[in-house]
This record gives structure tokens, C-alpha cells and sequence, in this order.
């Protein structure tokens, strides 16, 4: 392999070539392309449905224009400063806790050294991503119901006997962000167990020459390697700043927590089970989707002037 | 390298749009594939002949393949047809929206209420109106409305037209909910039945307090449970029917609070007689009597606590649908059913209960008809065919020979479940249609009805003398004979999803903490903000149209 | 040297300790509920849902799994996931990869264009219904081609690997390259692909995943039963068994038969559909192992 002494590219520019290059280049992203305009592009003239009333006789174009109807119907009905409010805050613990934990883990699982206690812990970690919504529901109303479940007898005899986390408004929260923890911590982490396989090993060798502690080698070398993907991810999650599942929430909720598990997503489901509100179902999810994406896109913009890495 | 990745990938993409092609020629008119062929079941007596058509029906989740039902293919031989069936058993919902705003509907939809009378107004032009193939082709349909003329009501929409068949199927009782009590428990502890609210505590605290169950231990019995309270409204099992205490007649479970009381609709969620019963419920949970996962607990778990352990009974006061469904086969005989409670010894208000003959009886919109059909005519003899009250009986209990018995001499007996370990109501559901199939008993059709059913009818004897004292001119709310427009309908349901958000909150709030006399008034005030008063303005509307119009 | 060498010596042992009580911990908060699981999938459900079932099985029976296998439907499913499953990634491979490559090369003056495009599509959708009449109208509707063509492309999938590519790629690597004359495919399949193993394991192990756990599509665009993936079949079983859930038990559903069993099949039912994907991950985890990129830049 001969080491490059002249930077690719600075000879004088033949046209031809970086043409054919390009062309290359857009050959390789073309599928991708025709796919997602065919199949996220096309459909989009359904977002208007959520300024037009929705008339099957006259298709989905053919409705009575209602301008910005749905959206006001919206922001002054009788839920909606409740509505942001638990759906926020939901969707924010999610993220402040739900984020560090695989990036934790990971770093974690890199430093055990015993190789088959290590597979064994990452396998039997990712295990719960699998379990259907339905089933970990479930799960968590036999485990934690506070007389017969396992949870709830270490609770009693912790003295707090009395506290079920089922029932309070208090404990919707924490019960939900920390059994999406527990459920997806281990599958989020895999990425994060790639990007640090990429280290050179040799990095480690020459820190440990040079004296530096575990928790230096952790900061020094096994965190920057993550850094880019972190950045990312976080970008992303940003715009899931006004996002909490549906069937999770929904399967969670009962009476008496419902002023806090009242959430966007709910609303608009009962919306639409008692009658066909398309329209307003639309306008609402375009309103929530709205949000999410400036948000993204002001963490992009903020990426892009702190460090190089950024979605565009 | 390039050139073997260019022609994967041309190769991939070509085969692909192909396939995708071909696939989908293949899918006009229907898909017969394979599978489905075999789900269908095959008309033995070869095909040729026979009008093809295509059906969805949302079936009950136990219930077995359509093609092992007898009675079925019998049906679909004398109609002339030979029908591909889809079968539902969850998330219609989620499916429905997309086939009907797609215009993809088979030509039949079976099922309660599969398709409602929101859908109809929505979709004008998706579904067939049925008068006339009524008139030509389906005498036993018009055998059920001349007979039971409250079933043409049901099935005519505001325009007049007729998009779905109801179904009438008379022998259910006229309640959905009855109370039980532990007389084991009472005869052990030396206690009378209670008839009052009053006595009823004390019964529950001496439940609580004493070895009720006579196991030793004094402290684990549940002295008071009830069924799970939906975050959507109120529904049978629960204690919505103390409210029949204090005058208030409950119609289908008034999940939503709504009743109707000489002639006048009300809404018991702002009614004070309701503020007087949570204010008992909760006095008693807080003196510990009810179960404290009354609120957290599924339905399962709901069920499961009742049937206690082995002979030990768990639970002392409940309501269900029937004494075996609610406490199992070992602890029915430990339970009794009661009549309704007074508020206290010297009340004088009329008892009431919750009134379900109608719900229970009469269901709306079970078969549905695609206006694209090609073969109407034959679509409408099938559905004929289900409408003939010894196909019907079928429908309900299953084919006969292995579910009912042919007397002989034009009666019937439904026979006891063939599996001896599954109990009449599973075995019903299992084996056909059941409650979810299009059908009409007529009350000239002699059947011996089953032992699950014999004994509904037992219980519910002493909640008789309440219910017969019901005016059903002016105290129910006749909820499936009414249609409302499309603009009420969305404007009502929009309002109720905000109510029920605030109501079922508190209620369960002050069961549990109290604190309903503090909260009272800006409670009321806002369920009035939410929208209260227009629905209850609406429906009075319709409701005194639909007096007038019916001579009531 | 020594005493420091000594010194080192404890710290680490400190910080293995340290690090190997916290995965005992985990382990047990992990292991102990999906435990659960397996010992409640053979257990009576009524003493599953009361409380008694805690360190083992109890009131023992295979009903739940008796239940799903004799279901037909349940063969037809896994043959059909299979299918799509390993059809589908591997179109969404072939997709992804090579656009994610192009969207890395800093020279592709098009690509902060077209990743606004795409990301753009992760928040707004036209929604349910157009997506289904353009699939009615590709006539893709209750073919198999649903569960493969459509959405091969996940934006989220994109970016991870497209991030991987500039970030783990190193310069020198593509200029010599490109100072030889390599054409951006020779190097793409050549050098990058080999290098980039653990990425595509683990966007391979995202898609294969993702394609084995759907259920949506096929509820709503497939008709047949014979098309039907695994996920609905299990979807549908365990429903079937959670009747009760919905409440009322009006018409006469009494509790009694299939009430003892109800949880049973719901625990069976994550076994089951899991239990393949398990066996999977182990092959993908050693493209993880360290140092896949040595040798290929020296000096």
C-alpha cells in the first residue's frame, strides 16, 4: 500500500471523470430515491386533508376547503393545554432518561472482559425489545400489582405497602419511562456496542502504556468513538420531543391515572373510534408532527454550528 | 464485481416489478388463491353453478373456522352461493378505516354493528340500499319486521333507506347485570340478607373484620369487587346499578351516563342521587371493603380473584353476568343472587335496575350489503336464508345434530356441550356465529334452551319486580331505535369524549380519596363547559321525535 | 515503576469489580421477568395472574403451546415470514447501503439536499389512506410484494449507516484509492463493504427485525390467510385468549373453559415469536468483535 504524498483530486480537474464519479454516486442513491418518493412523497397530498373536510363522494381532494378550522377546533378545545401537557412531559422523561442508558450500557458491557459472560449479558439484554406491547403491559400489571406481584412484595416489605404504582398519577411517569428502559435499553445499545468494536485496539494498548485509569480510557477513547453516532441520535430524538407511542400508553391508562396518561395520541384514537373524524384526526396529527420537526430541525442547525456532524 | 451488483440489482428490480404485475392481475375480482379456497371450505357438490361472492365477518375469537359449521354450508348450498370468507377477530377497527375509504369492500359484511350508521352516512354510494331486494327476495326478513316492527326501526337510516339487517334474538333476559352475595359467608356469621345500603355495610365490614370463609385467617377476604372501570364510561358489573336505589332507571349500562326519567333525558354524572352513591362507595373503601385493585386490575384478573382457591371462597359481594361465569363451577353453589337494595329501611323511592332487554335482544346493522355486488339477487337469498328461524337457532347455538336436537314434532332442544369439560356458554362460542351472526328467533319457534341460559333466567328472578315496574315509555332510553345525523352524531361524540376524560377521572378519584363534597360544584360546571347541556338538548330532540312518530 | 505498577493494579481491580456487580445487577433486573415468562407460559393462569407464580412453575400445563402449535396457520406464518423477512432485508440492503455510501462522500454536492429530503419523510406522511389506495393502485395489495417493496428504505437506517461511513472510514483509505483510479462502486463493494461489517450486521439485524415483528402491513393490506406473516397469527391467538379482557361477559361467554389458560398463551405467544430472532443475534455479534479494522491503515 504506498502512502499518498499529494492529496487526492488536486491534479487539474478533468470534468469527464468527476461527471462519471458523480454519476456514479447518484446511481447508487437513485433506488432509494424512487423508492421514498414513490412510497412517503406520493401519498403526501393526504396532509392536506387536514385543512378539508373529508367527503368520500368526492374523494380525498374533493372536500369543502376548511382553512386552518381543525387546528382551532384544536388549540381552543377543552383538552388541549392537558393534552401538551402530560404528552410533553412523557415524551421528555423518555428522552432524558431513555437516551444516556444504552449509551451507559454500552460502555459498560465493553469493558467486561470475561467473553462468554459478556455474550451471555448482551443477549439476554436485548430479550425484553422483543416482547409485544400487549404482553409487557400485562407483565407489568402482574409484576407490579402491589398485593400479589413480586414488585409489590418488595415494596411492602420496603414499608411502602401501601403505594401502588399502578394506581397514581405520581407513579405513571416512572413506571413508563423506566419499563421503556428496561424493555429497550439492551437493542438501543447494540449501535452504540458497534460503533465502539470500530476502536483500534492499539489505542487501548498505548493508554495503558501511558498510565491512564479505566475511567480515563472510558473518556478518552471508548466516549469520543461514540460521539458521532450520540449526536445523531440525539438529533433524531429530538424530533420525538411531542411523540409517545399509542398502544403502550393507551393499554397503560386506566382511571385513575388518567390525568396524566391522557396524551395526543389517545385523544385522537377516541376521536376516531366513536365517528370517522378524519379531518380532525389529520389536523391534529399534522400539528403534533409540525412540532416535532422544528424541533429537529433547530437541533440539526445547532449540531451544524458546534460540531461537523449533523443529519444535513 | 460492478457488472455482477448491476445485474443483481437489474435483475432484483426487474423481477420485482414483474411479479408485483402479475401478482396484482391475478388479485382482481377477489384473490382465489390457494388458502383461501381451502378456508372457504369447498362446496362439495362442485361449484359449477353457483354464484361466487365475497365476505368479511367479524367473528368472536374463540370461534372455530367457518368452514367446519354445518350449518353454513348447508345455507350457502340452498342460497345457490359459494362465499369466500374472511375472517376477523381483531383490530377491525384499524382495518375498516382503510378498506372503506379505499372503496375495497367484499359484498357482504357480517358482524354486530361491523359497519355503523356513522359509516352509512359517510360513505354514501359504498353500500346497497336493501328495500327492494327485501321486498323480491327475503320473506323471512320481512316476516321479522311485520312481526316485530321495531326491527324495521332499527334498520331505517335518517334518509329511509335500509343499508343493514338487525337481529332479534328473544330469549335473553331483560338485564345484563345481577348481584350476588355470599350466603355461605352470611349463614356462617349469623347474618340476614341485606335490603339496604346501610345493612349492606355493615354485612361487608363483618366480612372484612370476621373469618367469613372459615379458613382461619380473618383478614383475606374481599368483602366488596367490581369490574374494571374503562377510561371510556361505565359498563355492566359495576356499581352504576346502586343508582337503581335511588329511582334512576339505567338503559344498556348508561356507560355515558345518559337516562332517561319521565320522558325528560337526563345525565346522572351531575345528578346528585350519582353524588350520593360515590359518596358511599366511598365510605366503604375506605373502610376497607372493597378491593383496593378495584381500579388496576384487568378483567382477567377480575375474574380470576373471584374463583378463589379450591373451595375457598375470596370474594363476598360482586355483580356479573351469571353465577358460573363470575365465580366458577366450584363456588356458584356458596352464591346467591339478590334483588335490588334500598337506599335505606325507610326509602320510598320506586327500586329500579339497569335495563338491557334491548341491547341484549336486538342488535343493529349485522349484515351489510356492497354496492358493487354483482349478483344482489343472490347475496339477498344467502342473507334470506340466515333469517329463517330454524337457521337462525342454528346461527345462534350451532348446526343441528351436534349443537340442537330435532324433537321430532317441530320443537327443539339445545343439547349440552359435546366437550363435557367446556361450559354451554364457551361451547356456544365456540361452535358458530353465536350473538355475532344476523338472525331472527321468532317467539313462534319452540326451543328448550340450554342450562346456561335456564339458570340466567333463574337469577334474575329477583331483580324481576324493579324491572317489570320499569314505564319503558318514558323511562328508557331507547338507544338503537334512534339515528342521529351526521352532524349531531360527530357533534355529540366529540363532546362525550371530553366528558368521560373528566368524569371516570374523578369518579374513580373520589372513590378511592373522597373529597366528591369539596369538588362537587366546579366538577359540575365543568361537564357543563365540556358540552353537557347541547348533547342533552340533541338527543331530547330526537327523542321526542321518535315518541311522536311511534305513538309512544 | 513497581509501586506504581502495584498501585494501577488495585485500581483496576476496583473498577472490575465495580463493573461486574452492576452486570450481575442487571442481569437478575433483566433476566427475572423474561424468567417470568417462560415459567408463566406453562402455568395456570389464574394462579399467573393472583400471584403465586413467582420462582416456579406451577399448576403445570402446555396448553398455551398446544394451543398456538395446533393452529395451521402458525406453520403457513413462520414459512411466510421467513420469506419476506430474508427477501425483504436483503432489498433494503441492497438499497440502503450503496445510497448511504453516496451520502457520505463529501464530494456529492447533492447530499445535504437529498438527507433534508429524506429526513422530512420521517415526520410528515400523507397517512393511512392514500398510503392504501397507492398500494391499491400498484395493485400491491394482497400480494407478497407488500411486505418487501414498499418503505425498503428506512430514513433512520440511512443515517446511522451513512454516519458510520464518514466517521469510521478513514480519508487515506478512498485517496489511495482514488489515486489508483478506483471508480466509487469498485471501492464501495471492495473496500468499504469488507470494513464495514458491523454496520451492516447491525442495520441487517435492524431490517430483519423490523420485517419479523410487523404486523401492520399485513393487517391492512392483506386479505388471505395464506399470505398472512407470523405476527398476525400470533396477534390474532393471543386476542382470541384475551376475550375476557374486553369485559362483559354478556351472551353467555362464560369464564370457565378457556379462562384457566388465558395468560398461558399470552406468555407462550413472545416465545414463539422470539425465539428465532434469538438464535440469529449470536451469529451477527461477532462482526462486532474489536478490531475489525486492522491492517487496513498502516503508518
Amino acid at each position: 500500500m504506498t502512502t499518498p504524498t499529494v492529496k487526492a483530486g488536486a491534479g487539474k480537474p478533468n470534468p469527464f471523470r468527476s461527471f462519471r464519479r458523480h454519476s456514479q454516486l447518484w446511481l447508487m442513491v437513485l433506488p432509494a430515491i424512487v423508492v421514498i418518493f414513490v412510497f412517503n412523497y406520493v401519498p403526501m397530498y393526504g396532509i392536506q386533508l387536514a385543512f378539508r373536510e373529508y367527503d368520500f363522494a368526492k374523494g380525498l381532494t374533493g372536500g369543502s376547503w376548511q382553512g386552518l378550522h381543525y387546528f382551532a377546533q384544536f388549540i381552543h378545545s377543552y383538552m388541549f393545554a392537558d393534552l401538551m401537557k402530560n404528552t410533553a412531559f412523557i415524551s421528555l422523561a423518555t428522552i432524558v432518561l431513555g437516551f444516556p442508558a444504552p449509551i451507559i450500557l454500552a460502555l459498560i458491557l465493553n469493558q467486561v472482559r470475561w467473553q462468554r459472560g459478556k455474550k451471555a449479558l448482551q443477549t439476554v439484554v436485548y430479550m425484553p425489545h422483543f416482547i409485544s406491547i400487549v404482553v409487557m403491559v400485562g407483565l407489568l400489571n402482574v409484576l407490579l400489582s402491589p398485593n400479589t406481584g413480586i414488585v409489590g412484595h418488595i415494596l411492602q416489605s420496603l414499608g411502602y405497602g401501601d403505594v401502588n404504582l399502578l394506581a397514581s398519577t405520581r407513579a405513571f411517569v416512572p413506571v413508563y419511562v423506566l419499563s421503556d428502559i428496561w424493555q429497550h435499553c439492551g437493542w438501543n445499545s447494540i449501535i452504540y456496542l458497534a460503533a465502539l468494536s470500530t476502536v483500534d485496539p492499539q489505542l487501548y494498548d498505548s493508554a495503558k502504556i501511558d498510565g491512564a485509569s479505566k475511567w480515563q480510557t472510558i473518556g478518552y477513547i471508548d466516549f469520543p468513538a461514540l460521539v458521532p453516532t450520540i449526536i445523531i441520535l440525539f438529533i433524531l430524538s429530538m424530533g420525538n420531543v411531542l411523540s409517545t407511542g399509542f398502544e403502550k400508553v393507551f393499554l397503560m391508562q386506566n382511571t385513575l391515572n388518567l390525568p396524566v396518561s391522557e396524551v395526543i395520541s389517545t385523544y385522537v384514537y377516541k376521536i376516531g373510534i366513536l365517528s370517522n373524524q378524519f379531518s380532525y384526526s389529520a389536523a391534529i396529527g399534522l400539528f403534533n408532527t409540525l412540532i416535532n420537526f422544528i424541533f429537529l430541525f433547530a437541533m440539526n442547525a445547532i449540531a451544524r454550528r458546534v460540531s461537523s456532524i449533523s443529519l444535513w | 464485481m460492478k457488472k455482477l451488483w448491476s445485474a443483481v440489482f437489474a435483475v432484483c428490480l426487474g423481477g420485482a416489478l414483474l411479479s408485483g404485475c402479475t401478482g396484482g392481475g391475478g388479485d382482481a375480482g377477489g384473490s382465489a388463491d390457494g388458502g383461501a379456497a381451502s378456508a372457504s371450505g369447498g362446496s362439495g357438490g362442485g361449484s359449477a353453478g353457483k354464484v361466487k361472492l365475497t365476505a368479511i365477518i367479524t367473528k368472536h375469537p374463540l370461534t372455530q373456522e367457518l368452514s367446519k359449521m354445518k350449518w353454513l354450508q348447508e345455507a350457502e348450498d340452498r342460497a345457490g352461493v359459494d362465499i369466500q370468507w374472511q375472517e376477523v377477530t381483531a383490530d377491525w377497527d384499524q382495518k375498516k378505516g382503510a378498506l372503506l375509504a379505499g372503496g375495497d369492500i367484499p359484498d357482504l359484511i357480517v358482524g354486530p354493528n361491523a359497519i355503523t350508521d356513522a359509516d352509512y352516512a359517510q360513505f354514501p354510494g359504498l353500500f346497497q340500499d336493501l328495500t327492494d331486494l327485501i321486498a323480491k327476495d327475503a320473506p323471512n326478513v320481512q316476516a321479522m319486521f311485520d312481526e316485530k316492527p321495531e326491527t324495521k326501526i332499527i334498520a331505517t337510516q335518517t334518509d329511509g333507506k335500509i343499508y343493514g339487517l338487525p337481529k332479534y334474538q328473544r330469549f335473553w333476559p331483560a338485564t345484563a347485570t345481577r348481584q350476588y352475595i355470599n350466603k355461605q359467608w352470611l349463614d356462617n356469621l349469623g347474618l340476614k340478607m341485606p335490603t339496604t345500603w346501610d345493612e349492606l355495610f355493615d354485612v361487608l365490614t363483618a366480612f372484612k373484620e370476621k373469618d367469613a370463609n372459615g379458613d382461619g385467617d380473618p383478614n383475606d377476604e374481599i368483602p366488596m369487587d367490581f369490574a374494571p372501570v374503562g377510561t371510556l364510561g361505565f359498563g355492566y358489573f359495576q356499581p352504576t346499578v346502586l343508582l337503581g336505589s335511588e329511582g334512576i332507571t339505567l338503559t344498556d349500562g348508561s356507560g355515558q351516563g345518559y337516562f332517561v326519567e319521565d320522558g325528560q333525558i337526563k345525565n346522572f354524572l351531575v345528578d346528585e342521587r350519582y353524588k350520593k352513591m360515590v359518596e358511599f362507595l366511598n365510605k366503604c373503601f375506605a373502610a376497607g371493603l372493597i378491593n383496593p385493585e378495584v381500579f388496576t386490575q384487568d378483567y382477567t384478573k377480575f375474574q380470576s380473584v373471584a374463583r378463589g382457591t379450591g373451595d375457598k371462597a375470596k370474594v363476598g359481594f360482586s355483580w356479573g353476568w351469571e353465577v358460573t361465569d363470575r365465580f366458577g363451577n366450584t363456588l356458584a353453589p356458596q352464591y346467591a343472587s339478590m334483588a335490588p337494595l334500598k337506599v335505606s329501611a325507610d326509602s320510598t323511592v320506586p327500586l329500579s335496575w339497569d335495563y338491557d332487554y334491548n341491547s341484549l335482544n336486538y342488535g343493529v346493522n349485522m349484515v351489510t350489503m356492497s354496492a358493487k355486488t354483482k349478483d344482489k339477487d343472490a347475496a339477498m337469498r344467502f342473507i334470506n336464508e340466515l333469517y329463517d328461524p330454524k337457521v337462525s337457532m342454528q346461527v345462534l347455538f350451532g348446526s343441528l345434530g351436534t349443537n340442537i336436537a330435532d324433537n321430532g314434532d317441530g320443537s327443539y332442544k339445545v343439547l349440552p356441550p359435546a366437550d363435557p369439560s367446556m361450559d354451554p356458554g364457551t361451547w356456544k362460542w365456540t361452535s358458530t356465529w353465536a350473538d355475532n351472526g344476523p338472525m331472527y328467533i321468532a317467539d313462534s319457534l319452540k326451543l328448550t334452551l340450554g342450562t346456561d341460559m335456564q339458570s340466567v333466567g333463574q337469577q334474575t328472578e329477583p331483580l324481576m319486580d324493579a324491572i317489570n315496574s320499569i314505564d319503558k315509555n318514558n323511562d328508557v332510553l331507547p338507544g338503537m331505535f334512534i339515528k342521529y345525523s351526521k352532524e349531531d352524531n360527530s357533534a355529540m361524540s366529540l363532546v362525550n369524549t371530553n366528558m368521560m376524560n373528566l368524569a371516570m377521572a374523578k369518579f374513580s378519584q373520589w372513590v378511592t380519596k373522597g373529597g366528591i363534597d369539596k369538588e362537587w360544584d366546579a366538577y359540575v360546571d365543568n361537564m357543563n363547559k365540556a358540552g353537557l347541556p347541547q348533547n342533552l338538548k340533541i338527543m331530547q330532540k330526537y327523542y321526542d321525535d321518535y315518541k311522536s312518530k311511534n305513538k309512544m | 515503576m513497581n509501586a506504581f505498577a502495584g498501585k494501577r493494579a488495585n485500581g483496576e481491580i476496583g473498577f472490575h469489580l465495580f463493573i461486574a456487580l452492576l452486570c450481575a445487577l442487571i442481569f437478575l433486573i433483566v433476566a427475572y421477568p423474561l424468567y417470568f415468562v417462560v415459567i408463566a407460559s406453562v402455568s395456570d393462569s389464574a394462579l399467573v395472574s393472583t400471584g403465586q407464580v413467582t420462582l416456579f412453575p406451577k399448576g403445570f400445563s402446555t396448553f398455551g403451546y398446544e394451543e398456538i402449535f395446533k393452529d395451521a396457520r402458525i406453520w403457513t406464518g413462520y414459512r411466510n415470514t421467513m420469506v419476506y423477512t430474508l427477501l425483504g432485508t436483503f432489498v433494503n440492503l441492497l438499497f440502503t447501503l450503496p445510497a448511504a455510501y453516496a451520502l457520505s462522500r463529501p464530494e456529492f454536492r447533492a447530499r445535504r439536499l437529498l438527507m433534508f429530503i429524506f429526513v422530512v419523510t420521517m415526520f410528515f406522511n400523507g397517512g393511512l389512506i392514500p398510503t392504501y389506495l397507492l398500494m391499491k393502485g400498484l395493485h400491491l395489495t394482497n400480494t407478497m410484494w407488500v411486505f418487501i417493496l414498499p418503505f425498503s428504505v428506512n430514513v433512520f437506517n440511512l443515517i446511522i449507516t451513512r454516519t458510520f461511513f464518514e466517521t469510521s472510514l478513514p480519508r487515506e483509505l478512498y485517496e489511495a484509492a482514488a489515486i489508483d483510479g478506483c471508480s466509487h462502486f469498485k471501492f464501495f463493494t471492495k473496500v468499504a463493504l469488507p470494513l464495514s461489517k458491523a454496520i451492516v450486521s447491525v442495520i441487517g439485524l435492524y431490517y430483519l427485525v423490523a420485517h419479523w415483528n410487523d404486523f401492520f402491513t399485513g393487517l391492512i393490506y392483506i386479505r388471505s390467510n395464506s399470505l398472512q406473516p407470523l405476527q398476525i397469527v400470533l396477534r390474532d391467538i393471543l386476542l382470541s385468549n384475551q376475550v375476557f379482557s374486553q369485559g362483559a361477559g354478556v351472551g353467555g361467554d362464560a369464564g370457565g373453559y378457556a379462562q384457566r389458560y388465558a395468560d398461558q398463551i399470552k406468555y407462550g405467544v413472545i416465545i414463539v415469536s422470539t425465539l428465532p430472532i434469538l438464535l440469529v443475534y449470536p451469529f451477527i455479534q461477532k462482526y462486532f468483535e474489536k478490531g475489525v479494522l486492522i491492517g487496513s491503515v498502516k503508518g
